[in-house]
């Protein structure tokens, strides 16, 4: 992370890049987050946890699309 | 279909019916909202797109049947887009619905989410007999001679029998059968003897019907049957038993089989195949011994086997259906055998028991290995495994890989028809040449250079294959209708009276000479009026009696398919007819009606109809020198362009898109037909053919900065990683799921995402983490990092399931996005062979500029013409610089312009009429003086393609990095960052130089340059080792370190040298082989 100057930038709290914060939602540190993956026929968002069967809950889709990161993205234009 | 016995029961098993599904998930899963499964989802999963092969299997024990079983054997690949294909009839709207193109063309197969086509391969044409003259063919025997008769015979469901027909030079005949990639040789009258329950005197009637006269053949014939009675057998039943006596071993066949049912076998399995009746057998060897005898004589001509009249191609489905019927009766003798084996164990022990209860087979069919492995193995390598090779000549590289880089590659795949991987070993030039016959079937420009020339062909844009059989069970019925005679006639008698009527390998009877001519015809308009239901797609063929020595003369008929048609109008009726490859050469065939003469029957749907679709977009062709034709077929190819429209919903291992393609200004009238704007290919450049700065020469060119900089040819490849965690940890019973864990110390660090997956859009460079995985088990973690020459971005990452939708979180697939906008040693080409290299990319400001105001965005270098001769690029510029100017596109069609309407006057007239000079060229202002040039410049519009090969790909540069672990030397290999060698041509050029030092430098400073002691006394390199003393060992630290030759024992004699580092290599591996290697330094 710290080679590559103009790669990702981390979240001001200190966080773990990556996941998309939901509200309400309260982090158990050291627990296993679920993530938010897109169904690639129904669009449908699920939630997927590192154990559950990759499958959409609404259709049964078996192609999940990972989300496009909330964070902010910002590449040096040199 | 097979049988076998054990305890002197007989058991039989066959096949009832067979059926395949259409590709669903597995019975039971419940959790989906459809069962299909579409072609898309295999191609992201990177699974193979297969349904289920249903079978009914009944078993009979002593001819009492005992049982009937339906049930499916396995799986089998689904040619997309087929009636098997989920994709079948749907409209482009419902095709986007399920994630494919808007005109899905389907014909290919998905194996492990490959596109995978079964290439067409050219045949012999079945059911014909060819006369062949082939020199090897007296190598066969004594009395050998180098003429034959070779016919291909087919079934209806593709089973294929060869046989050779040889004549011999003592005026017999033999004939060669093969059976399981063996031969085996037997005379003619053997065979006939066994067909047919006819006297001798019948034989021969048929045998020199319309031959009577030729008193060397009468001759022959009687002495064929003489012959016969050396075998002392009488009737055709002793001929029967002899035949299946001698064939017993090698057919394999169950014991309680007579001799005479296995010689029916024979004649059924393997002689002439396509016929049932044994009468129409013999009457069809007759007419090959007749012809045989013409070729031996020199009455008729030997039949090209290289040239399509000839030759059919062998088609996906029909491979397909061979290989699939070879793997049913493998597991059916599969199952027989489990059968017996089961049966011979528990009758022994209960004699009461009946084995083949339903449970029991069940269980023995369930133990049987299916179908699907070999089915999606031929397609995922292309290699066949097959007992008795199917007739083929070939049983590797039958399937490719359908790359999609541009719509023109993609479609090539489709239209390629190969010779067969025989013939490029082969070292004649024979098989490559371009026969006249061939035209409008496979296109003449359409050919690689280079080893696979004329090998490698591509059908004509308007070739077709037949696919499906018709129905012609009336056709012998519509013939008698028009005057013909049976086969059996006792009219028909004498030379040159009678044609012989053979419809697809069946003489059906014969024609009178002087009503032949007026049959054909009428058979012809009633193809092309389709009236009594004659095929449309019928091969009618004469061939008149001329009194010279042509091809076999008679009326021929095909209706049968895999055979290569097109359309031609007939001028007759004035509408389009479909004409084989066998009639055409007998066909008179204008390309224009100015060229039509009394002959002439037929005309060509358009000039351009022996263009393949590769050959015709190239615009004004017919301006271009041919080769520089060809070499556009092969750049078309290999172009950057709009691969797909499903980019999305793609993951092919590497695709290529260019970001900002153009509908071309200047296109010929295939571009539309083929819609190729839907996939196009390059952008419309200004090009000014100016030597300018020295950097174009060589075919360089220099492209405009700041057109680069507002979008030209930008492009970018998108490369899919499939990562399946279980395969990386090679342990299925580990569990290993993508992640993080938490109280890892590197977690902190990661710039993967919680789910241990890079997040969208990110960029990676060498490495940074890619993904990590985590065991569920013990929570130990593991980080990949990112290896790759190129900075790559996200595009997209997806988790795949197992097809019953339970699959678990370790397989994903990564797109990745590599930038690859032109940079200097890109390659570049114009539609006409002119390819070039950018080798500077100047600041406008440097650029020539035109008195408009315009600046060139390519600068070619003028050279390039001369030689070349691409006068169609030219035409080109000056067509899409007015085309540019009056805002139309312009018509590129080849053969549209002629001498009297050259296209040169046409093009420069509309620029006069714009306002530019007529010849189009301009005058420009030198970018970096202002001054006027002195020569006018022409400057007009030409498509530019962006080839696949760059720089980027291929650069190989290395100062210092990895060496190989034995020799001390540096690697080879761009991957590995290895470096380039400097090989024995490469030295033999420095030393005649008598460059020495630089030769020292390459070949030791800069490779395995070493030091080494070596003992002057004993001349050795490997006794001397490094000691420390004994007494600095054990109470000083600060040891003195000597070296030592522990031969001479001891270390006055030392001597540092320089050597390579595999000198000490080779002396170590000489003195492992008892070799000592002495030095003597001086």
């Amino acid at each position: 992370m710290s080679e590559t100057p103009n790669s990702m930038m981390s979240t001001p709290s200190g966080r773990t890049p990556g996941r998309t914060p939901r509200p309400g939602e309260v982090p158990v540190p050291g627990q296993p987050k679920a993530m938010v993956y897109i169904c690639g026929e129904c669009h449908q968002e699920n939630e997927i946890r590192a154990r559950d069967p990759i499958r959409c809950r609404e259709c049964g889709c078996r192609i999940m699309y990972k989300k496009r990161t909330k964070r902010m993205v910002v590449f040096d234009a040199r | 279909m097979e049988s076998m016995v054990c305890n002197n029961r007989r058991l039989s098993i066959s096949f009832v019916s067979a059926s395949v599904d259409k590709p669903k998930v597995d019975e039971g899963v419940r959790n989906c909202r459809t069962i299909e499964i579409y072609p898309s989802e295999c191609r992201q999963r990177g699974v193979t797109y297969q349904a289920k092969l249903q079978a009914t299997i009944t078993y009979s024990l002593d001819g009492v049947k005992q049982g009937t079983v339906t049930r499916s054997i396995g799986s089998i690949p689904i040619m997309v887009k087929s009636v098997s294909c989920n994709l079948h009839g749907l409209s482009p709207k419902q095709l986007i619905e399920k994630q494919e193109e808007a005109e899905e063309m389907g014909g290919y197969f998905i194996i492990n989410g490959n596109e995978k086509v079964i290439r067409m391969l050219v045949m012999q044409r079945r059911n014909y007999p060819v006369a062949i003259v082939r020199g090897t063919w007296k190598k066969r025997g004594p009395h050998y001679s180098e003429f034959g008769i070779s016919i291909r015979s087919m079934t209806k469901d593709q089973t294929t029998a060869s046989m050779v027909l040889h004549y011999l030079n003592n005026g017999t005949v033999m004939v060669c059968i093969y059976h399981r990639k063996e031969m085996f040789y037997l005379p003619v009258v053997l065979l006939i003897k066994a067909l047919v329950p006819l006297s001798d005197r019948e034989i021969y009637a048929e045998l020199i019907r319309t031959m009577e006269d030729d008193t060397y053949f009468t001759g022959c014939m009687q002495n064929l049957l003489r012959q016969a009675r050396g075998y002392k057998l009488a009737s055709q039943k002793d001929f029967l038993r002899f035949l299946g006596e001698k064939f017993r071993v090698k057919l394999n066949r169950a014991e309680w089989y007579t001799d005479i049912e296995i010689a029916r076998f024979l004649l059924k399995h393997k002689v002439l195949i396509h016929l049932e009746a044994n009468e129409d057998k013999f009457r069809l060897i007759c007419f090959m011994v007749r012809k045989v005898f013409s070729l031996a004589m020199g009455k008729c001509m030997p039949d090209n086997a290289d040239s399509v009249q000839n030759q059919e191609v062998l088609l996906p489905g029909h491979l397909i259906q061979m290989v699939l019927k070879e793997k049913m009766q493998l597991w059916l003798l599969t199952l027989s055998r489990l059968i017996t084996k089961k049966f011979a164990t528990t009758s022994s022990t209960s004699s009461y028991r009946n084995p083949l209860n339903l449970m029991e087979v069940q269980n023995c069919m369930s133990r049987v290995s299916d179908v699907s492995q070999g089915m999606s193995y031929l397609l995922a390598t292309g290699n066949l495994v097959s007992s008795t090779g199917l007739g083929l000549m070939q049983f590797s590289g039958l399937a490719i890989i359908a790359d999609k880089l541009n719509f023109l590659r993609y479609v090539s795949h489709f239209r390629c028809v190969h010779r067969g991987a025989f013939f490029a070993q082969m070292r004649t030039t024979e098989v490559r040449k371009l026969l006249p016959e061939s035209s409008g079937f496979l296109c003449p420009v359409h050919t690689p250079d280079g080893s696979p020339c004329g090998l490698m062909n591509h059908m004509s844009y308007l070739c077709e294959v037949v696919t499906h059989p018709f129905s012609v069970d009336h056709f012998p019925a519509l013939l008698y209708k028009l005057g013909m005679l049976p086969p059996n006639s006792k009219d028909v008698r004498g030379a040159e009276q009678f044609y012989p009527v053979l419809f697809d390998g069946l003489l059906v009877g014969w024609f009178p000479v002087n009503e032949a001519a007026a049959v054909a015809n009428r058979l012809r308009l009633k193809k092309v009026r389709g009236e009594d239901t004659v095929p449309e797609n019928l091969e009618v063929c004469l061939l008149e009696y001329t009194g010279k020595a042509t091809q076999y003369p008679g009326l021929y008929l095909l209706s049968q398919e895999a055979r290569m048609v097109r359309p031609v109008v007939n001028l007759t009726t004035g509408t389009v007819e479909m004409i084989g490859t066998f009639e055409q050469v007998y066909m008179d065939i204008c390309i224009i009606p100015e060229e039509a003469h009394d002959q002439t029957t037929h005309q060509e749907l358009t000039q351009h109809s022996t263009l393949s679709a590769v050959a015709s977009m190239t615009p004004f062709s017919d301006f271009n020198q041919s080769p520089r034709n060809m070499y556009q077929c092969q750049m078309g190819k290999q172009t950057m362009g709009t691969p797909c429209q499903a980019l999305a919903y793609r993951a092919d291992h590497k695709l290529y898109r260019v970001q900002t393609p153009q509908a071309s200004l200047v296109r010929p009238h295939m571009y539309d037909y083929y819609k190729m704007d839907n996939y196009p290919t390059g952008t419309n450049a200004v090009i000014a053919v100016i030597s300018y700065t020295g950097y174009d020469m060589e075919d360089a060119m220099i492209l405009n900065k700041g057109s680069l900089e507002r979008g030209f040819a930008h492009s970018s490849v998108y490369h899919t990683e499939l990562i399946d965690l279980s395969k990386k940890v090679g342990d299925r019973s580990v569990n290993v799921v993508f992640g993080v864990n938490h109280k890892d110390a590197r977690t902190e660090k990661l710039t993967v995402g919680e789910d241990g997956l890079p997040s969208i859009g990110q960029r990676l460079v060498d490495g940074d983490d890619y993904y990590s995985y985590v065991n569920t088990d013990t929570g130990e973690m593991s980080i990949v990092k990112f290896k790759s020459l190129e900075t790559a971005f996200v595009e997209c990452v997806r988790v795949l399931s197992d097809s019953a939708g339970k699959g678990r979180f370790n397989r994903v697939s990564i797109l990745l996005r590599v930038n690859r906008n032109p940079i200097i040693g890109d390659k570049f080409a114009s539609r006409h062979g002119q390819k070039g290299v950018c080798s500077q990319m100047w600041p406008m400001e440097s650029i020539p500029f035109t008195d408009g105001g315009m600046y060139p965005d390519i600068l070619f270098n003028p050279h390039g013409f001369p030689s070349r001769m691409t006068i169609g690029m030219m035409i080109e510029s000056m067509a899409g610089k007015s085309a540019a100017l009056q805002g139309h596109v312009y018509d590129a069609t080849p053969f549209t312009f002629t001498e009297d309407q050259p296209a040169v006057e046409h093009f420069g007239e509309l620029l006069r009429k714009a306002g530019f000079n007529f010849h189009g060229t301009e005058t420009l202002y030198s970018g970096v003086s202002g001054l006027q040039l002195e020569a006018e410049i022409f400057i007009g519009i030409v498509y530019y393609q962006r080839l696949r090969h760059m720089v980027s790909d291929k650069f190989q540069v290395r100062t210092t990095g990895p060496v190989d672990q034995i020799t001390q030397q540096p690697i080879k290999g761009r991957k590995r960052a290895g470096g380039i060698r400097l090989g024995e041509m490469e030295r033999d050029a420095l030393l005649a130089q008598g460059c020495i030092m630089l030769l020292h430098d390459r070949l030791l400073t800069n490779s395995d340059y070493s030091q080494a002691y070596i003992c002057e006394k004993c001349g050795s390199l490997l006794s001397p080792v490094l000691l420390s003393s004994a007494l600095s060992s054990t109470h000083n630290r600060y040891s003195k370190k000597y070296w030592f030759c522990t031969s001479c024992k001891t270390g006055d004699h030392m001597c540092l040298v320089d050597i390579p580092f595999v000198y000490r290599y080779l002396v170590n591996e000489l003195a492992a082989m008892n070799i000592k290697t002495i030095l003597s330094v001086k």
